[in-house]
């Protein structure tokens, strides 16, 4: 039995993967900077990631692995406060790994970091740049986690540390971009674009992040889901209603109806499809679910974990 | 074949009416190389495909276009590089159609496409679904492993955007395409296209007209003055469609610039030879 602390508890993510763990025989400490519903077996703190608070929770307990899953992806934070959260809660984390012994950290990052941009070729590899930086700043913290995460990997080899790079999450107890998109009672799509899009199911990404906890790999992985499919394909799936949105009035949506982040908004014009094949032969990890069942599960379905 | 997810949309409605048996027999016979929901990660899906290929097959049959050596295209991975002309990409639609229709098996050929097209509306959709990729070395590396038929023209936007001037007059080949042949060990094989570099006429590129509308040139068509807008559509030029005999280069891929330029020039100048012989070989443009 091992100590475990997951960041992000307040999210869907990170208590599908407690409940993995719990179920396993670990013991799960969680943490969130926003209030976290309690779950039972689970000692819950709320600190946020860049302020000394996080330093107790260290001290408190010996943990062999943290499962750094609070990445702050979206909407009504405003940049300097995703900065505090993203960047230097994030160094702040591995600071604590690092000085309390703790022998393995798995960083949640994202895709989004790799863009949507015209000149994406397919499938995009951990080795290629980071294009979202140069159409939108805003993604900045996002870049810069993910790059501070990867540095550690090699510099502090004491720590095993595991970046994952996950193409959308979604799933019934998820609360990102994506799947607050998804639940609109009318869903947008682009005028003249219908890009090849990716999606991963929360279980499947929670068995991903276990695989990373158990494995002996480290490095920067991408997490694709199963089946490449067009974003309108994606809707049809899901069974939505949707409407067509041309590009000009863009942004005149995003400022009055939805709060979907507009830095994201590339991602519904041009492609951005990753490829995982290093993660599966590095993990022996597959996705279960596949696309028609992600897309699905978005509505209707209610958290089993309370 | 059944409608695609999505035919709900108008367009694919008003497309799917126009069903081309032929066609649609020839994307039966593709290898499946598609994922469960029909796709594969570029977008290609033979069910919209073949709502778009009749279009094309339209353009086709408009320039009454006869094929030559359709045979010499082997099994397997293969480069095709033809001449470029015509302002619009008129000859890859119709080498695309050509070696669905007549290729014994039937071949889907993945045109390496520009980097305006994915901005443009529709048209990037169209594309995509079509087969066609945009024109980057993983993509073609991807493809070609995959043994798939790649549509590369190497003289590029300046081949593209020649004046009724330069017509039939190759631009120096760019050698990205020959780097891939040697890395991925693929045969090139030499097209000549006759009649596409006079179907739009240009006698001008207006550079600060294209800078400002973000285009990669503005042809100038003569017939302006008298047709308007109307100068843009394809002349009904006839349009002869000629596949060389197979071409294998030996080398390290990443030998010095100049070792691959010699190769890529071996290349032009077969491509030179086959339109210089076409256009000998022809009565009249029409």
């Amino acid at each position: 039995m091992a100590t475990i602390l997951i960041t992000g508890f307040a999210g869907g993510l990170a208590r599908r993967v407690a409940r993995r763990l719990l179920d396993a025989g670990h013991a799960v400490v969680g943490v969130d900077y926003r209030d976290a519903p309690a779950m039972d077996g689970v000692t819950l703190y709320r600190a946020s990631y860049d302020k000394t608070a996080i330093e107790d929770v260290f001290r408190k307990h010996a943990f062999s692995a943290v499962l750094h899953l609070g990445r702050v992806g979206n909407l009504s934070k405003q940049v300097e406060r995703r900065f505090e959260l993203n960047v230097l809660g994030t160094q702040k984390i591995l600071t604590l790994c690092r000085a309390h012994g703790v022998a393995t950290l798995v960083v949640l990052s994202t895709f989004h970091i790799y863009g949507a941009h015209p000149r994406n070729h397919t499938p995009i590899s951990e080795q290629d740049p980071l294009r979202a930086g140069y159409d939108f700043p805003q993604i900045a913290d996002a870049i810069q986690l993910d790059n501070m995460a990867s540095t550690w990997v090699y510099q502090y080899p004491e720590v095993r540390v595991v970046v994952l790079r996950p193409v959308n999450v979604v799933g019934p107890t998820i609360k990102n971009s994506m799947s607050t998109l998804l639940r609109l009672p009318r869903v947008p799509y682009l005028a003249g674009f219908n890009p090849m899009m990716q999606f991963v199911h929360e279980d499947d990404l929670a068995a991903a992040v276990e695989a990373a906890m158990h494995g002996s790999a480290r490095g920067v992985f991408n997490v694709a889901g199963s089946d490449v499919i067009p974003w309108r394909t994606a809707l049809d799936l899901a069974e939505l209603k949707t409407f067509p949105i041309p590009g000009s009035l863009v942004s005149l949506y995003l400022r009055t109806i939805s709060a979907f982040p507009g830095y994201l908004v590339n991602f519904f014009k041009y492609p951005c499809v990753i490829t995982d094949q290093e993660f599966r032969r590095t993990f022996g990890w597959q996705p279960v679910v596949g696309a028609r069942e992600t897309l699905r599960s978005i509505t209707g379905a209610t958290s089993d974990l309370g | 074949m059944s409608p695609p997810y999505g035919a709900k949309r108008a367009l694919l409605h008003f497309l799917s009416r126009r069903v081309d048996p032929e066609l649609e027999a020839a994307f039966a016979a593709l290898p499946n190389r598609l994922n469960d929901l029909g796709f594969d990660m570029w977008g290609f899906n033979p069910a919209e495909a073949a709502r778009y290929y009749p279009l094309a097959r339209s353009l086709y049959d408009y320039f009454r276009t006869e094929i030559h050596g359709v045979e010499n295209l082997p099994a397997g991975r293969v480069l095709l590089v033809p001449n470029h002309g015509g302002q619009l990409p008129l000859d890859g639609i119709v080498i695309a159609v050509a070696c669905l229709r007549h290729g014994a098996p039937p071949r889907l050929v993945r045109p390496m496409v520009e980097r305006w097209f994915p901005k443009l509306p529709y048209v990037n959709e169209a594309l995509a679904r079509s087969g066609a990729v945009l024109g980057d070395p993983v993509n073609c590396i991807n493809l070609l492993e995959d043994d798939q038929a790649i549509l590369v023209f190497p003289e590029g936007i300046a081949g593209s955007g020649k004046t009724i001037r330069e017509r039939y007059r190759l631009k120096p080949f760019g050698r990205g395409f020959m780097r891939l042949a040697l890395r991925t060990n693929t045969p090139v094989v030499p097209v000549s296209v006759i009649g596409s570099e006079e179907a739009i006429p240009s006698v001008h590129n207006l550079a600060p007209l294209a800078k400002l509308l973000h285009m990669p040139y503005f042809p100038v068509s003569p017939f302006v003055p008298l047709l308007g807008p109307f100068a843009y559509l394809p002349l009904p030029v006839k349009f002869t469609v000629t596949f060389g005999e197979p071409m294998r280069f030996d080398g390290p891929w990443d030998d010095e610039d100049a070792a691959i330029d010699d190769k890529a020039a071996v290349v032009q100048a077969e491509v030179q030879r086959m339109v210089d012989d076409g256009l000998r070989a022809r009565h009249s443009i029409f």
